[in-house]
């Protein structure tokens, strides 16, 4: 059951059900949680690679799926958040009039690798957003096996999210630049074709 | 605001823009395609878009970026609507 009305949506996504945000099927999902979110600034959001995410590919999730769950997190979760509610439109709704699209891709940079069960927090930060385009950059770290994420980032803030401040245990996975994507309208998407 | 006075602006605002042929600013008309004349990526129409608003202070709506066409003309258009919208 989604959101059915728009009073259900509360002042960030903290909580929220990826699912509620990231309209597209579960196998193509790849955000599992939203640990902090202030909508016009950032967020943090995390995902465990499982077994269909590594399979034929050497138990290693891949750097394309890595930029993708980035994308989710950030570019499609936080400008569907905040059309949401500039249109006063639940995001089912939303997703009838707008086709969440990637515009371009900046710089990525691996620095190490994920297995499956790591689970990795996405850490965005909002560069541009209007005319529902939404460019964000950057960086996706493992976090330290078992941490309650939720609980660890529920004092985070804007300073420490500039700066990358998380602290001891998180390993640098992938820093991301100007990945930016667009709402665009279903009927202008079609005629891309 | 003349139209060739918007158009002087605009011509400014593309010299910052990085992916803009300098070369390509010589001569510029309302029929200049940003695209085709240009070359500018696609991509880049929302940066000077946004730079546009801010060197004649205006604001444009989601949908005037949506319709937007891609020669100069279509943006000098907008620059006066939207600073129509705003004084009605």
């Amino acid at each position: 059951m989604g959101i059915t009305d728009t009073s259900q949506i509360k002042d960030n996504l903290v909580g929220e059900l990826p699912e509620n945000w990231l309209i597209h099927g579960p196998k193509k999902r790849l955000v599992s949680a939203f640990h902090w979110h202030k909508p016009k600034v950032g967020v943090v959001a995390s995902y465990t690679p499982n077994e269909n995410d590594v399979e034929d590919h050497f138990d290693i999730f891949r750097g394309v799926d890595m930029i993708e769950s980035f994308a989710q997190a950030t570019v499609v979760a936080a400008a569907t958040f905040l059309e949401s509610k500039k249109q006063d439109m639940v995001p089912e709704e939303l997703s009838k009039l707008l086709i969440p699209t990637f515009i371009s891709l900046g710089n990525v940079f691996f620095h190490s690798y994920l297995e499956k069960g790591q689970t990795f927090v996405n850490i965005g930060f909002i560069k541009f957003y209007k005319w529902r385009q939404m460019v964000c950059e950057g960086r996706i770290y493992r976090a330290p096996k078992g941490l309650d994420l939720d609980a660890y980032f529920k004092d985070f803030d804007e300073e420490r999210l500039k700066n990358y401040d998380i602290g001891e245990g998180f390993v640098l996975i992938a820093e991301l630049f100007d990945i930016t994507g667009r709402g665009i309208k279903k009927e202008m998407f079609e005629k891309l074709q | 605001m003349e139209r060739q006075e918007i158009i002087d602006g605009l011509v400014e605002v593309l010299r910052t823009v990085r992916t803009v042929d300098p070369a390509k600013l010589e001569n510029v008309t309302e029929e200049t395609d940003f695209l085709t004349d240009m070359n500018t990526p696609s991509t880049e129409l929302i940066n000077i878009a946004a730079k546009v608003e801010q060197k004649f202070n205006v604001e444009f709506e989601d949908e005037d970026i949506d319709e937007l066409g891609s020669k100069v003309k279509d943006i000098v258009d907008l620059i006066i609507k939207a600073k129509e919208r705003e004084n009605s």
